[in-house]
């Protein structure tokens, strides 16, 4: 049958679908819908995030001076248009939490697992569709609960995205009594919610993988995703206990990390740092997963090494659990255990370095198509080696005395986060938009974004190393203060300029999603002439993925097969039966 | 143990079983005739014991396939190796 | 998690032997290990690394009701298997009585908890009484609210169970239910010892 005629059928099927409009878009249990609804969620939770960011730069860049519309904002914040000291800490604090808990996180593991986990393993849907609606649904009432910290008396939490105790355990040292408490609150649900989401991609990934799927024939952002999800399991619940523990510190008065009743403020470092590292690997795994998909199809070649990049991410996601300290060397922890953290972290370089090789052996030679998705893809790579390579400079005791909370700390985090696990994700979303909205994007205008952002982003992280190497402390309200930081305020300046320029190099993306969204040019059903099982169903896939349950016969990335004249072979094709040699 | 008849073992046996280690328990504890050290590692002992028959009985562990098994046991070397090194940060 | 509708697909490969709304709690149980490790976990530490002498539980806490109490949340775990094997035998009255044995048994352990705080707040031990009290009160606090949790999954089963949705064999939601219900009893089987003996 033609592809053409599959389609129509699959058409006609999607037709006949007769649930309501509420049960089809808003309290679906479409694994697809549900998807698309974190989309758009978490990418209104990165503007959020953006937004603050630029107060932040403002700020920094412009210690003390008027922002854009001064008698907009409210007096509580930024009186006159002026940031104040309190604001300052409460916008630092909820940037890191909206970007790492609102926006990074669910972009990664809300869109992608839900989205591709069931169409790339070949399932009608999750194993519990209505837990992951509620998963979906979790997650509103946990970002409006951040939200409100804004509003209620005292401000929204300001002890830094990681909430260190005491500062956090005692209204008194920061005076956002009911923000901290919000910030608690908000992030317990957020890790129901993705405690729901880890129970159903777990299962789906080991028990309705179609048949022929074999575990090593699944695609390498199936394979990061469902490590991504055991780390989330394990970490997430972690991090629950924490806050409790924290919450019951400053509502119920009990004494966990309240050094004057006896508690350990250093545990909750402990505690949360045991959460956090798997956690940063959450934020890169799956984005690790995705470039090797993209890198593979814009080079037409298969993966390099595809075993030893399975391997490669079991392998850091084992470590991702023994090296939580080198987060707490200058916190007077054990000396010992420093030393332990510090050999243990360097070990990640290993398999970190074997997943850029392959990236690297994959691209080489390669028919390179430099589509918008390609062009994120090789942009992971090289931000993520630039910000892998600063990291080891942390992971050793004696550079990290130096440099730890200072901006080198901060220019790493977002060589990894924003240049690693954002690059990666505005790639997947280029790449899977006609999947899930049968229209293309605008490879122009992709383009262009690209450019500006890849061009603009260097501009602002690659001075914070300099920045942080000239001594520039993290988190500080007004650099200005400090004689030997005055002489780098026309960095900062620069900084903030390049943030800005940052910010809008976002709007082509906006346009051409929402234009696309509407009046984009129709999608093929395969228009990247990938592999992987979600371009045998049509664009967008019907309630139920596919008409049968597909077979497999091989791994996802046959490109260039020399014996075959397509360049491309999906996954349920069997291979072309070998030829007789000539001789 | 009832480990013949495999899908379900004596479930009353094990009750009583249980049972009697919870008063061995409270008679460790309560009479005080061991020292300090070895009454908790009694305690702990007989804790595990017990938590291995729920989970092996109970919870049928001891039936399902060696890869749940595998899986089941995961987070356990986690949990240990998070107490312990905080653990050693505290040291008397 | 009994009635979440799950999706089986022919042939599909095989994962790790089970059917999937089982595999789905173990892998929520692995989950729950951990959360119980944060809290279990800061209480051995806290008392491990405390400056002043850790007060005697027994001072403090009412060994004797505390130990029946244990004594009934086993009990109710026994029921608990023997509905499952009821069901898997599909003997329905049996089913029928064995759960009701079980939503008591969770209610009373509920129920006395319920009562241990009351007399104890009275006394004026409270979560802000010290490290004991902080821990003392999260620990068995969060234990107690997932026996609530596992008390009223337990009547939804068993107002399932008088409707017949068991019946003919039909024994997955029990079993996944009940392996809920063992590992809520075997994390007071751990509570009990360190909380109260220790």
């Amino acid at each position: 049958m033609t592809t053409a005629g599959v389609a129509a059928e699959h058409l006609e099927h999607a037709l006949h679908d007769d649930r309501p409009f509420i049960r089809k878009y808003v309290f679906s249990t479409d694994h697809k819908i549900i998807g698309i609804q974190f989309l758009f969620l978490s990418l209104f939770f990165l503007l959020v995030g953006g937004v603050l960011a630029m107060v932040i730069r403002w700020q920094l860049g412009f210690p003390g001076k008027a922002m854009p519309l001064p008698g907009a904002w409210p007096s509580t914040m930024a009186p006159d248009g002026v940031v104040l000291p309190e604001f300052y800490t409460a916008l630092v604090t909820m940037h890191g939490t909206f970007m790492v808990f609102f926006a990074i996180m669910p972009l990664l593991v809300g869109v992608f697992a839900n989205y591709l986990i069931p169409l790339k393993i070949g399932a009608p849907d999750m194993a519990f569709p209505r837990l992951n609606m509620w998963s979906f649904w979790l997650m509103i009432p946990a970002g409006a609960l951040m939200v409100a910290g804004f509003f209620v008396e005292g401000g929204a939490a300001s002890s830094g995205w990681t909430g260190y105790a005491p500062l956090s355990a005692n209204p008194e040292y920061t005076g956002a009594t009911y923000g901290q408490q919000l910030w608690c609150l908000s992030l317990i649900v957020f890790a129901l919610s993705s405690l729901l989401g880890s129970v159903n991609y777990i299962t789906t990934v080991v028990n309705l993988r179609a048949p022929g799927m074999t575990w090593f024939r699944l695609p390498l952002s199936i394979w990061a995703l469902f490590i991504t999800a055991i780390l989330a399991l394990l970490a997430v619940p972690i991090l629950a206990g924490a806050l409790i523990m924290l919450l019951f510190d400053v509502v119920l008065h009990t004494n966990f990390f309240l050094p004057a009743g006896g508690g350990q403020p250093l545990m909750w470092q402990h505690l949360f740092w045991f959460f956090g590292h798997p956690e940063v690997y959450i934020l890169i795994l799956p984005a690790m997963g995705i470039a090797s998909d993209l890198i593979a199809n814009g080079s037409r070649k298969p993966i390099f090494g595809y075993h030893s990049m399975v391997y490669a991410i079991c392998g850091i996601a084992f470590l991702g659990w023994v090296v939580w300290g080198h987060h707490m060397f200058q916190s007077g922890m054990n000396p010992r255990l420093g030393t332990t953290f510090m050999v243990s972290t360097m070990f990640i370089a290993v398999p970190s370095a074997i997943k850029v090789f392959n990236w690297m052996g994959t691209m080489w030679r390669g028919n390179i198509h430099f589509t918008t998705p390609m062009l994120n893809g090789i942009a992971f790579v090289a931000m993520f080696t630039i910000g892998g390579l600063s990291g080891i400079f942390m992971a050793a005791t004696p550079a990290d005395m130096y440099i730890h909370d200072t901006y080198y700390i901060v220019a790493h985090i977002h060589y990894v986060l924003f240049g690693g696990s954002l690059f990666a994700i505005f790639g997947g979303i280029y790449f899977w938009f006609p999947k899930m909205f049968g229209k293309m994007m605008s490879e122009r205008l992709g383009k262009i974004h690209f450019a500006l952002t890849f061009v603009a982003y260097n501009l602002t992280f690659f001075p914070m190393h300099i920045l942080g190497i000239g001594g520039h402390m993290r988190r500080i309200y007004d650099p200005s203060q400090y004689e030997f930081l005055r002489p780098l305020q026309p960095m900062n300046e620069f900084i903030s300029l390049s943030a800005f320029a940052l910010f809008i190099s976002q709007l082509p993306f906006i346009w051409n999603f929402f234009h696309s969204l509407f009046w984009g040019k129709k999608a093929d059903i395969n228009p990247w002439h990938d592999n992987g099982l979600e371009w045998t169903a049509p664009s967008p896939p019907p309630h139920g993925n596919f008409e049968t349950t597909p077979t497999v016969y091989h791994g996802p990335y046959e490109f260039s097969r020399p014996d075959m004249e397509q360049d491309y072979l999906p996954q349920n094709q069997p291979l072309p039966a070998p030829q007789p040699v000539a001789h | 143990m009832a480990t013949a008849e495999h899908k379900h073992p004596n479930y009353i046996a094990i009750w009583i079983y249980l049972a009697v280690l919870t008063g061995v328990e409270l008679v460790v504890a309560l009479l005080h005739f061991l020292p300090r050290q070895m009454l908790i590692g009694a305690l702990i002992f007989l804790a595990i014991w017990k938590a291995l028959l729920v989970a092996l009985y109970f919870m049928h562990l001891r039936f399902e396939p060696k890869r749940l098994v595998v899986m089941v046991l995961a987070p356990l070397p986690l949990a240990v190796i998070l107490v312990l090194f905080v653990m050693t940060e505290f040291g008397k | 998690m009994s009635h979440a509708a799950t999706h089986t697909i022919e042939h599909a490969e095989e994962g790790l032997g089970v059917y999937t709304q089982k595999l789905g709690m173990w892998v929520f149980l692995c989950s729950e290990v951990m959360f119980f490790t944060a809290l279990i976990g800061s209480y051995i530490i806290l008392r491990w690394g405390s400056a002043e002498s850790w007060p005697v539980p027994a001072e403090t806490l009412n060994i004797p009701v505390t130990a029946l109490n244990t004594f009934i949340l086993i009990c109710s775990s026994v029921s608990m298997v023997k509905a499952y094997a009821a069901a898997v035998h599909d003997d329905q009255r049996g089913l029928k009585r064995w759960l009701l044995t079980t939503v008591l048994g969770g209610a009373t352990f509920v129920g006395v908890q319920a009562y241990e705080y009351i007399h104890l707040i009275g006394k004026g031990f409270l979560p802000s009484s010290g490290l004991f009290g902080s821990t003392f009160y999260t620990m068995t606090g969060f234990h107690g609210f997932h026996v609530t949790c596992g008390v009223i999954s337990m009547a939804y089963c068993t107002l399932r169970a008088f409707r017949g949705k068991y019946a003919g064999g039909n024994f997955h939601g029990i079993e996944t239910v009940g392996l809920y219900w063992h590992f809520v009893d075997l994390v007071w089987i751990i509570l009990f010892t360190i909380v109260y003996l220790f």
